[in-house]
């Protein structure tokens, strides 16, 4: 049952690698999200190098979107001109992901970089979520419709360099959708994930994208910006182990499939719900490994600093 | 294993067959040290999990067993490594200082008749490096005592199962043959290894002997990392291709069903 990883130099398990794969694309496939939030940390307690999680995480992503972004495709759901104005910027912040990424792996820093980007980004994340959340849930129940608070998109509006998005029916600036893809390219790099829970809240509450292309425009963005991160991870870092990528491949897009029907059977709020409780759960565990004293204060790398 | 009992039934038989000079007053003949290893190379592919070695030999004009004693030290390739130590900054746990060592090497095992301190005196036994507290690396470009971190180096290096001392693990099966099994795990990394045998009487070696053994990576395994470190592109094109081609995949099978 033990397979050998030839670039993470270790053998492991590799029915809990598939069974890894399958659980984290059931959870991807059931909320619409990528998933590499989850897998990261999983992988790294499971005892892979965080270098190696991190990078090729990226590609279990890459996968699970590939057939949501297939399914958006042929309902002529994705704006294809936002997906490439967004990836104008984030392969820029790839670029400087997968830098600052080398730079602090020489510095030491890099798994307490990865582990403090996770608290902030799920503890902020999930808490939205879960406020977000329980205030639709509550008002379902009174009977009360609401409407997502309204954003001044005044400073928006304001910004130079117009273009016309047809398919998102938007006349806006490209700046901010440069600007996200940057910040999503940048994190990507960093933490091993696709960003879904960054593009599409952006997309729908900064640039007022109607909902009905803001998940095919988003798997998409995902796929290219995780494609990327992936070449970059394996060219600079050599950190991509296409041994393990194959194993959380084919469990992740199972149980992607999967976690489609299943989350078809709950209702939106409930599903935000239990997302958000999934990530401040994580966001808390991740928070807990930073401050509780470790087992041993040294640690050992091997190579030169 | 059968090639194992193979050469220890031949040695068994050289010592039979040969006329013993211990026995016709040679005494001020000096006893040495014939010795091999059960496998020159270990492969690793992708079912390794670790295996053992087994490292034999035989004494020839033997003598008393009384101040006799046989160090097994099988070494690995020095690595440069890097220690750091943790400090709390601000509630949250941070690397501070770091050390940086060279000449650590990265596996170190020793099988022996009795713990080595109680073998030799500590110079006798530097000299040979034998023991896991006479690896003495230099540390590179450290502002403080580089002690703590050789120290948490070794201990590291226990924990995850590449450094051992295990006394009393050589076992002898008649008045000159022995053998031990040294346990080789997963984590190990290719390159050469040494495998050094040393016959040590009162304190002082009188013969030693030293073995090559490789440890490499085959087929498949040796060529996906190579090509990840030659053809670094091309290695990470081939991940994206089979990420898409599996995603693209599994939506075409699960739509015909669903």
């Amino acid at each position: 049952m033990e397979i050998y990883l030839p670039v993470a130099e270790m053998s492991v398990n590799w029915l809990i690698v598939i069974a890894l794969g399958t659980l984290v694309g059931f959870l991807s496939g059931m909320f619409g999200v990528g998933g590499g939030f989850l897998m990261t940390p999983l992988l790294v307690f499971t005892g892979i190098p965080s270098t190696v999680a991190v990078a090729t995480t990226l590609s279990h992503v890459t996968a699970s979107s590939m057939s949501g972004a297939l399914a958006q495709w042929r309902k002529r759901a994705i704006d294809f001109t936002m997906a490439g104005v967004m990836l104008g910027g984030g392969i820029v912040g790839t670029l400087f992901g997968v830098w600052l990424f080398a730079l602090m792996r020489r510095q030491g820093q890099m798994d307490l970089i990865v582990s403090l980007t996770y608290v902030i980004m799920l503890g902020s994340i999930g808490v939205i979520m879960l406020r977000e959340s329980l205030a639709s849930l509550r008002a379902y129940r009174s009977g009360v419709t609401v409407s997502s608070r309204p954003v001044n998109r005044g400073w928006i509006q304001a910004l130079p360099f117009k273009m016309r998005f047809r398919q998102s029916r938007l006349y806006i600036s490209v700046i901010p959708p440069i600007a996200i893809g940057f910040v999503v390219g940048a994190l990507s790099a960093i933490m091993g994930i696709g960003g879904g829970f960054i593009i599409v809240p952006a997309m729908i509450y900064l640039l007022r994208m109607p909902t009905n292309v803001v998940m095919g425009t988003s798997l998409l963005q995902i796929i290219a910006i995780t494609a990327i991160t992936t070449v970059l991870q394996a060219t600079s870092n050599y950190a991509v182990d296409i041994v393990l990528a194959g194993l959380l491949v084919s469990g992740g897009v199972v149980g992607a499939q999967l976690g489609v029907r299943a989350g078809a059977k709950l209702r939106g709020e409930q599903l935000r719900l239990l997302l958000a409780v999934l990530v401040l759960a994580v966001g808390a565990g991740l928070a807990w490994q930073l401050v509780v004293r470790p087992a041993d204060v040294y640690s050992l790398s091997e190579g030169a600093p | 294993m059968k090639r194992v009992l193979l050469i220890l039934a031949l040695l068994f038989a050289a010592f039979i067959l040969l006329p013993s000079p211990v026995g016709s007053g040679g005494a001020a003949q000096a006893e040495d040290l014939v010795s091999g290893i059960s496998q020159d190379i270990i492969q690793i592919t992708s079912s390794y999990t670790g295996t053992n070695i087994v490292v034999f030999g035989a004494i020839e004009r033997s003598q008393s067993a009384q101040g006799r004693d046989i160090v097994v030290v099988v070494r690995g390739p020095d690595e440069p490594m890097t220690v750091r130590r943790r400090d709390r900054v601000a509630g949250i746990w941070v690397n501070r200082d770091a050390a940086q060592f060279e000449g650590l090497p990265a596996y170190y095992y020793l099988a022996s008749t009795e713990p080595v301190a109680r073998i030799a005196p500590r110079e006798a036994l530097a000299r040979y490096g034998i023991g896991l507290q006479s690896l003495q690396p230099t540390a590179v470009g450290s502002h403080h005592d580089p002690e703590p971190f050789r120290q948490a180096a070794i201990r590291y290096h226990r924990r995850v199962g590449l450094y051992a001392e295990s006394p009393g693990s050589i076992d002898f099966l008649s008045e000159s043959l022995f053998r031990t099994r040294v346990p080789v795990p997963a984590g190990v990394t290719r390159g050469q290894y040494n495998v050094e045998v040393y016959l040590f009487r009162d304190g002082e070696v009188v013969s030693a002997q030293s073995t090559p053994l490789f440890v490499d990576a085959t087929g498949l395994e040796r060529r996906l990392f190579n090509m990840a470190h030659d053809a670094p592109l091309s290695y990470g094109l081939a991940c994206v291709f089979m990420a898409i081609l599996l995603g693209w995949i599994s939506s075409v099978l699960f739509r015909r069903p669903g």
